[in-house]
C-alpha cells in the first residue's frame, strides 16, 4: 500500500513537471527569407542569446530572399515533429498560409517578429508601422518641408510592414494640397543602397534645378543612405532625406548632418523581447493574448542621435 | 534589299539602341542628352559591365555559369571583412581575386573532368558560395568598422569622370582584345564553335574551360567588391540582383555579331540597353513596373529579332 502511494506521488509530480513545462529544453526553429538584413539579423541574435541562455535548443533557418523555399522548410519543421515552436522573423506569415496551417494542425506554436499575424498564430511582436509611417512623414512634411514643396518616395510595397508606412505616407499626402509627389519609384531588397543611389541620381540629372525637390521620403534606411550619397556626390544639399529603421550606417550619416535628416528607431529589441516573453508565458501554460503586440518607435533627428550610435 | 536586311540584322541591336537614346533625348532634352548624363549612366552600367564580361567568357565556350552572382556577392563580403579586420587595403582587394580564381577553376575542372552539365556544377557552386557567405556573416550586411578608404575605389574621380568607368573600360578592352586578337581567345570560340573538332586540332580543351570559368569568377569577385566599396558596405545578397541582368546583357549582345557569337562588344552595348532603358524611363519619372514591363519586351524583342534574322540569312 505504501508502495503504492509512493508510486502515485512520484507519478503525481513527474505529471506536474510535464505540466509545468518551461522553456528549457524545448526546440525553437527562428526562421526567415531576410537574415542578410541588418535589422532581422539583429532581432534573430538577440532571440537566439536569450532563448539558449533560457536553455532552449535554437535553429535558425534562412532562406536567402525566396519565399517558396521558406514555406518548403516550414513544412520540414511542421512535419518532423521535432520543433516545439516556430518564430517567423520578418516574413509576412499570409505568404506562407497553407504551409503555417501544417504547423497549427501539428499544434506547434508560431510566433511573428516583425512579420505580420494571421489566425491561428500566437502573438506577432512588431511596430505600429503605419504609426511610425506616420511619425517620420508628418515630421517630413510639417518640420522639414514646412507644409509645401516637391516629394520623392523610394518605396517597397510587397514588405508588410513597409507597405503600412507607404499607406501612411499616402493618407498624409492627401491632407497637403501644397506637397507634390513628383514619383515614387519602387526599390529592390537585394541591394536597395546601390539601387535606390542609381534610381536618385537620374531623377537628380531629371530635376536638376536647385530646389525643384524639396525632400525624399524612404521608406526604410537602405534607399535613404542611397539616396544621400547621391546627393552629396551631386552637391545637392538643399534636398532633405529620412528613412526609418534607425540603422548604424542610418545613425552615423544623420550625426554628420549632411542631407539625411532624420529616422525612427523600431525598437527590434523590444520586439524580440516580447516573442521571447510570450513563448515562456505559453510553455508556462498560462493564457496568451493572441494578436499583434507593438513595441514603441522613436524619432531620431540631429538632436538625439548620440544616444543610438553603437560603441 | 538583300543588302538592307543583312545590314539591318548586323547593326538592328545598334539601331534599336540608338533609337532608344534618341526617344528619351526628345522626350527629356534638357536632362537626358547631356554629358553629365552619359558619364552618370558610364558609371552605373560599370559594374553590371564588368560582371557581364565574365558571363561572356563562359557563354563562348557554350557553358554557363550561374554562381556569379553569389560569387560577386561573396567577393564584396571578403574584402569588406578583410578590411574590418584591419588588413592592409590592397591585400583587401587582391587576396579575394586569388580565392575567386581558384574557386572559377574548380568550377571549370568539374565541368571538364566529369562533363558534367555546367548548369547544375555551377548552380550547386553557387549555393555553396551562400553558405559560405553567412558562414562568415551571419547572414548580416557588414557595415559596422569598414575603413574610409576602403570606398576610395567605388567613389573617386579623375575630374569628373568617376574612377568606376574607367576601371570599366579597362576590361573592356583588354577582353575585348584578349578574345579577338589573341590564341586564347581564338581557342574559345573554338571550343565554344564545335568541342569535338577542337579537341581533334589539339587544343587542350579543359585548360581552356578551367581558364574560362576561373576569369568569370575572377571577374565577379572584382564586381562585387567594386559594389560593397562603392556603397560602403557588404550586403549578402548584393550580387544576386545582377546574376539574370548580365545573361540578358550577353543575349543581346550576341545579336550585335553577326555570327551571332557572344562578344565584348556586344556585352557593352546590351549593359548600355539595359542601363540607358533604366536611367531614361527613371527620368522620365515611369512606375517601377511600367520599367519592368518595357525592360523585359525588349530584351524578348531583341531574342526574337535576331533569331528572325539568322532564319532569313539561311
Amino acid at each position: 500500500m505504501k508502495k503504492l502511494l509512493v508510486v502515485v506521488l512520484a507519478l503525481m509530480m513527474l505529471l506536474g513537471t510535464v505540466a509545468h513545462a518551461e522553456i528549457a529544453g524545448k526546440q525553437v526553429a527562428l526562421m526567415t527569407p531576410y537574415l542578410g538584413s541588418v535589422t532581422t539579423n539583429q532581432m534573430v541574435e538577440y532571440m537566439k542569446t536569450d532563448l539558449e541562455s533560457k536553455g532552449a535548443t535554437v535553429t535558425v533557418i534562412n532562406t536567402n530572399n525566396d519565399f517558396a523555399m521558406l514555406a518548403s522548410r516550414i513544412e520540414d519543421v511542421a512535419t518532423s515533429g521535432q520543433t516545439d515552436a516556430i518564430v517567423l522573423v520578418s516574413a509576412d506569415p499570409s505568404q506562407i498560409a497553407n504551409q503555417l496551417q501544417d504547423a497549427f494542425e501539428a499544434g506547434i506554436p508560431v510566433f511573428g517578429c516583425d512579420s505580420g499575424f494571421i489566425d491561428g498564430m500566437a502573438v506577432n511582436a512588431t511596430s505600429d508601422n503605419y504609426q511610425m509611417g506616420e511619425l517620420i512623414v508628418k515630421y517630413v512634411f510639417d518640420e522639414l518641408m514646412g507644409g509645401k514643396g516637391t516629394v520623392i518616395a523610394l518605396t517597397h510595397r510587397p514588405h508588410p510592414g513597409v507597405v503600412k508606412r507607404c499607406i501612411a505616407f499616402d493618407d498624409l499626402l492627401k491632407e497637403y494640397p501644397d506637397i507634390t509627389l513628383i514619383t515614387e519609384q519602387h526599390v529592390p531588397a537585394e541591394q536597395p543602397i546601390n539601387d535606390a543611389q542609381t534610381i536618385v541620381e537620374n531623377l537628380l540629372l531629371a530635376n536638376a534645378e536647385k530646389d525643384s525637390i524639396t525632400a525624399i521620403w524612404a521608406a526604410w534606411d537602405e534607399p535613404a543612405i542611397g539616396a544621400t550619397q547621391a546627393l552629396k556626390e551631386a552637391g545637392r544639399d538643399e534636398v532633405l532625406v529620412t528613412g526609418v529603421d534607425g540603422n548604424q550606417q542610418a545613425i552615423s550619416l544623420i550625426a554628420e548632418g549632411g542631407n539625411l535628416k532624420a529616422t525612427v528607431a523600431q525598437n527590434f529589441e523590444g520586439m524580440a523581447k516580447i516573442v521571447v516573453e510570450e513563448m515562456e508565458k505559453l510553455f508556462d501554460g498560462q493564457e496568451i493574448e493572441k494578436g499583434e503586440k507593438y513595441a514603441p518607435a522613436t524619432l531620431i533627428t540631429l538632436d538625439n542621435v548620440n544616444e543610438f550610435i553603437e560603441k | 534589299m538583300k543588302n538592307m536586311k543583312k545590314s539591318l540584322q548586323a547593326y538592328g541591336t545598334l539601331l534599336a539602341l540608338a533609337i532608344i537614346i534618341l526617344v528619351f533625348s526628345i522626350l527629356r532634352p534638357a536632362a537626358f542628352f547631356t554629358v553629365r548624363n552619359f558619364i552618370n549612366i558610364s558609371r552605373q552600367i560599370s559594374l553590371m559591365v564588368i560582371i557581364s564580361i565574365g558571363a561572356t567568357l563562359v557563354m563562348s565556350i557554350n557553358e554557363f555559369d550561374l554562381s556569379v552572382g553569389s560569387m560577386a556577392s561573396l567577393g564584396g563580403v571578403m574584402s569588406a571583412l578583410m578590411a574590418v579586420n584591419g588588413l592592409p587595403l590592397p591585400l583587401c582587394f587582391l587576396l579575394p581575386i586569388l580565392i575567386s580564381l581558384v574557386i572559377g577553376w574548380i568550377n571549370g575542372w568539374i565541368v571538364a573532368k566529369f562533363k558534367v552539365l555546367s548548369f547544375i556544377t555551377t548552380l550547386g557552386m553557387s549555393t555553396v558560395l551562400s553558405g559560405v557567405i553567412y558562414r562568415l556573416t551571419g547572414g548580416a550586411t557588414v557595415f559596422q568598422n569598414i575603413p574610409k578608404g576602403f570606398s576610395w575605389l567605388g567613389t573617386f574621380k579623375i575630374g569628373e569622370i568617376p574612377l568606376l568607368s574607367v576601371i570599366m573600360l579597362a576590361f573592356v578592352v583588354l577582353f575585348g582584345f584578349i578574345m579577338r586578337h589573341t590564341v586564347l581567345g581564338r581557342r574559345l570560340y573554338a571550343i565554344g564553335g564545335n568541342e569535338e573538332t577542337s579537341k581533334v586540332a589539339g587544343i587542350n580543351v579543359p585548360l581552356y574551360k578551367n581558364i574560362a570559368f576561373a576569369l568569370c569568377a575572377v571577374l565577379s569577385c572584382i564586381t562585387g567588391m567594386l559594389i560593397a566599396s562603392r556603397v560602403g558596405s557588404a550586403n549578402t545578397t548584393a550580387g544576386d540582383g545582377y546574376f539574370l541582368s548580365s545573361y540578358a546583357a550577353v543575349f543581346i549582345g550576341c545579336t550585335v555579331s553577326k555570327k551571332g557569337i557572344p562578344n565584348v562588344l556586344g556585352t557593352l552595348v546590351g549593359c548600355a540597353i539595359l542601363g540607358i532603358l533604366t536611367n531614361g524611363l527613371t527620368m522620365l519619372q515611369m512606375p517601377t513596373y511600367m520599367q519592368d514591363i518595357i525592360t523585359g519586351a525588349i530584351i524578348i524583342f531583341a531574342v526574337i529579332m535576331q533569331k528572325l534574322g539568322k532564319g532569313n540569312a539561311n
